[in-house]
């Protein structure tokens, strides 16, 4: 199920919410579990079978691991295992069939590929458990006495399948003892609104000129730079938009899930984008690879090697594919190189930092949504000139006309330009006071516009789906 | 204080929509049929282990849900005016607007289905032409947006699309009816073109074929309003599109036998005129076999027209020419068991089709 659903919206939702502020404090969770197991197996039965195992193995384990804490080789062998378990359900699931084809190409034979069918959002939900099992071993939180807690935490249906992902210690506290207050509920529901309005107005309009483009036969150099733009807006406001939406429900819930994103696409740099950018991500890297490997406190050689390691994962996590290998390398060899080199210099200038991060983010983001690296590289030669295409085509100019509020709208709200404008605004009372009365009639159009196009069946994919 | 009536309002806001439109969903009866899109809507889907299992259950929930959603009309005229008026879009749904003209998205071209079409209509005249002494011609109709193909928006390369045809079907004498046509001459809302604006495209036409109108008709309005397709798809709302036929002595008393219902009828299906499709007014619309026979024409020439549904506005401008003509419309009927309908033996025949099937022609037998 998507949150930009009517059986999400108008069925799901209001159960949950009214199951879950009717029940007394104690089976809260419990309402959350199962409401988020009924969430995730609307999509996918069958896997739920999975995320049993995964939750079941990290309560067991987590509690093995914290008993045997002083006992360094039960733990670590315990702490171990359940790493095993965790990286062993998600390669077999996501990786499987990769390695097999490049085992046949390398090899000549042709080992029948598994075919396993990817469960949703265990991506997600793998790194959550990873870092609690760890974390346990750390001593940093304690572990979970009760399953249906862990449960909870786990299967939480806001983020459940696109994140943020949500550590162990995030929650820890809020788990036992948290607070649903009607500021909560409404600030949830205001960025929840926001989320869904990204989502549906912005990214699922701009999702609809990336499928017109790749189908067009009138392409020109102009179509491929709208394209390359209209794709870089399309994946931040649908993937910031859906972390909104989680974020936003989690308040509702009573929950502070962590922030992930902070318009990444005003940095100045590809390691600021990365600090922007899928934010809980990169820290999980960061402190649970990154790290460990010995982080920059190594020799230079061994650093680059952990750079590319960490990024060449980052880059498989997104998906069992060359492309998101060589996207992760992408961005290693661009912060290696801005580390080393010119990192300062851009910090420092104005202008030319935000051409590099423009040439480097529409890049990127057309090599992701290759379906090849040699279609990849054909679409970045194409923008810059190199396909024989004509500068300008007819459907170029139409579609850029017909789509320009929407990347104008999309490219002021990738930027703090209006949130910062409103902040602004309120310092002045009266104008404090127009805000709060506008909310909530903006709150009724936005919902009214969503569900006029979520009735009307526009296009409705969902992109972090399919990590 | 403030902030708290704020809150309390967004809640308030937020829960009524969600819990408002859930129970509204539950109590209102399920509908049918969306009119103004043309099309069935979903019903609730079947409950069973396997649809469960395997998710279609879910998928199928999605579509009904979202097919009987409260207020759905009103939903999906919010969304065009988003498109429209918001957003500023150029098109909603496929659709869009030029000087009051609704057009629909046509910009490439499927060779495939236009070497498929070809291929039919080569199919029958291999079949049943090419030993006989009939006379054999192709024209093809314009749609809406190779008159606005100046404008800005992407259109079909129509030369190619023309080019092709001939090219693959030259044993057909081709009329070129094309400069005859203009943008005027087709309904605002919908994908046809207006009988009582085609005058000329027939007195080419015809004359393309050895014969002529003397085009002596007169225009009638039809007491209903026409609503085409594309007001449906764009849910904007009312038309004010008026709809007319054209009428004379030889359009009057010729009688009309439609194979499908085996009952004579007249050339015009006032019925209709307040359907779904008011288009169906011409003829009955998509009919598979239609002969008009005029008792009281000057001529023993009859006509075969193998076409699609432009055709039903057609045939009555070219009644007065012909004693017999005779629609058969091989999307309905088996183009290999058309001697079966029709004898071709010594018969004007006239392929026609518009761009619009010829470019998507999969419904071609």
């Amino acid at each position: 199920m998507v949150f930009s659903s009517i059986p999400f919206l108008f069925y799901f939702l209001p159960i949950t919410l009214a199951l879950y502020f009717l029940v007394p404090k104690f089976l809260k969770n419990l309402v959350l579990l199962i409401a988020s197991l009924g969430f995730y197996a609307w999509g996918e039965p069958r896997f739920v079978v999975f995320m049993a195992i995964a939750i079941a193995q990290g309560y067991v384990l987590g509690l093995l691991i914290e008993k045997y804490r002083d006992k360094k080789p039960l733990k670590n062998l315990f702490t171990v295992l359940s790493c095993l378990i965790s990286i062993g359900l998600l390669a077999y699931c996501k990786y499987t069939d990769f390695f097999i084809e490049n085992f046949n190409a390398l090899t000549g034979l042709s080992v029948k590929l598994l075919g396993v069918a990817l469960p949703i959002g265990i991506s997600f939900y793998t790194f959550q458990i990873l870092s609690y099992t760890v974390d346990v071993a750390r001593g940093s939180v304690n572990a979970q006495k009760n399953p249906i807690s862990l449960g909870a935490y786990v299967a939480m249906f806001p983020q459940l399948i696109a994140g943020p992902i949500v550590r162990y210690s995030d929650i820890e506290k809020q788990l036992s003892d948290r607070r649903c207050t009607l500021e909560g509920f409404s600030r949830g529901t205001v960025r929840f609104v926001i989320g869904l309005a990204k989502k549906i107005l912005i990214a699922n309009q701009l999702g609809e000129l990336i499928n017109v483009f790749k189908d067009s036969s009138d392409k020109s150099v102009l179509f491929v730079w709208l394209y390359a733009v209209a794709y870089a807006v399309h994946i931040y406001f649908d993937f910031s938009g859906y972390s909104d939406m989680a974020i936003g429900l989690g308040r509702m819930l009573g929950f502070d899930f962590p922030e992930n994103f902070n318009y990444p696409f005003i940095s100045k740099s590809a390691t600021e984008f990365w600090r922007r950018w899928h934010m809980t991500l990169g820290s999980w890297f960061r402190d649970y690879v990154y790290i460990p490997m010995g982080g920059n406190r190594v020799s230079k050689p061994r650093w680059y090697f952990n750079i590319l390691v960490v990024w060449m994962l980052t880059g498989f996590w997104h998906g069992a594919d060359w492309v998101f290998i060589f996207w992760g390398l992408f961005f290693a060899v661009l912060l290696v190189c801005e580390k080393t080199w010119y990192l300062k210099k851009l910090e420092k200038m104005k202008v030319l930092p935000h051409i590099y991060k423009i040439l480097f983010v529409l890049i990127s983001f057309v090599i992701f949504d290759s379906s090849g690296l040699l279609n990849g590289f054909k679409t970045v030669g194409s923008m810059f000139g190199l396909g024989g295409l004509p500068l300008i085509s007819t459907e170029a100019v139409y579609q850029l006309k017909s789509y320009a509020v929407i990347l104008v709208l999309g490219l002021l709200g990738s930027t703090p330009i209006v949130k910062n404008a409103v902040l602004k605004a309120c310092e002045n009372k009266a104008c404090a006071a127009a805000v709060n009365v506008m909310e909530p009639i903006a709150i009724l159009g936005l919902l009214a516009l969503c569900t006029g196009y979520l009735v009307d069946g526009s296009f409705n994919p969902f992109l972090y789906f399919r990590f | 204080m403030k902030n708290k009536i704020r809150d309390i309002s967004v809640a308030l806001v937020f829960l009524a929509w969600i819990f408002g439109f859930m129970i509204f969903g539950m109590i209102l009866p399920d509908k049918d049929v969306s009119y103004s899109e043309r099309r069935k809507l979903k019903t609730f889907p079947e409950i069973k282990r396997e649809t469960l299992l395997d998710g279609s259950f879910m998928s199928d929930f999605e579509k009904y849900s979202a097919d009987q959603f409260p207020l759905r009309e009103s939903f999906r005229k919010i969304k065009s005016a988003g498109e429209f008026y918001i957003f500023r879009q150029s098109d909603s749904n496929g659709v869009y607007i030029h000087k009051g003209y609704l057009s629909g998205l046509e910009k490439d071209l499927d060779e495939e289905s236009l070497d498929y079409a070809a291929g039919r209509i080569r199919f029958v005249y291999e079949k049943f032409l090419k030993d006989k002494a009939s006379a054999v011609y192709l024209s093809i109709v314009p749609d809406k947006n190779y008159f606005l193909k100046d404008t800005g928006v992407p259109t079909l390369d129509y030369d190619r699309l023309v080019s092709i045809m001939r090219e693959k079907d030259d044993f057909a004498e081709y009329i070129d009816i094309f400069p005859y046509l203009e943008l005027a001459d087709y309904y605002k809302t919908d994908t046809h073109w207006r009988i009582e604006k085609i005058g000329p495209a027939a007195k080419a036409l015809a004359e393309g074929m050895g014969t002529t109108l003397a085009g002596n008709y007169e225009v009638k309005e039809v007491s209903a309003l026409f609503y085409g397709v594309y007001s449906g798809q764009l849910a904007l709302g009312s038309s004010d599109e008026k709809m007319y036929y054209i009428t004379s002595p030889d359009i009057e008393n010729a009688t009309v036998y439609n194979a499908e219902t085996g009952k004579n009828q007249g050339v015009y299906d006032f019925e209709r005129a307040d359907g779904q499709d008011p288009y169906e007014f011409y003829l009955s619309g998509p009919r598979s076999m239609m002969v008009i026979e005029n008792k009281n024409a000057e001529t023993d020439k009859e006509l075969i027209i193998i076409r699609d549904s432009f055709g039903s506005s057609l045939a009555p401008h070219l009644i007065e020419a012909y004693k017999k003509i005779t629609l058969l419309d091989i999307r309905y009927l088996p183009a290999p068991l058309l001697n079966r309908f029709a004898d071709f033996e010594g018969r004007d025949v006239l392929f026609i089709y518009s761009t619009l099937i010829l470019n998507s022609s999969e419904t071609l037998t």
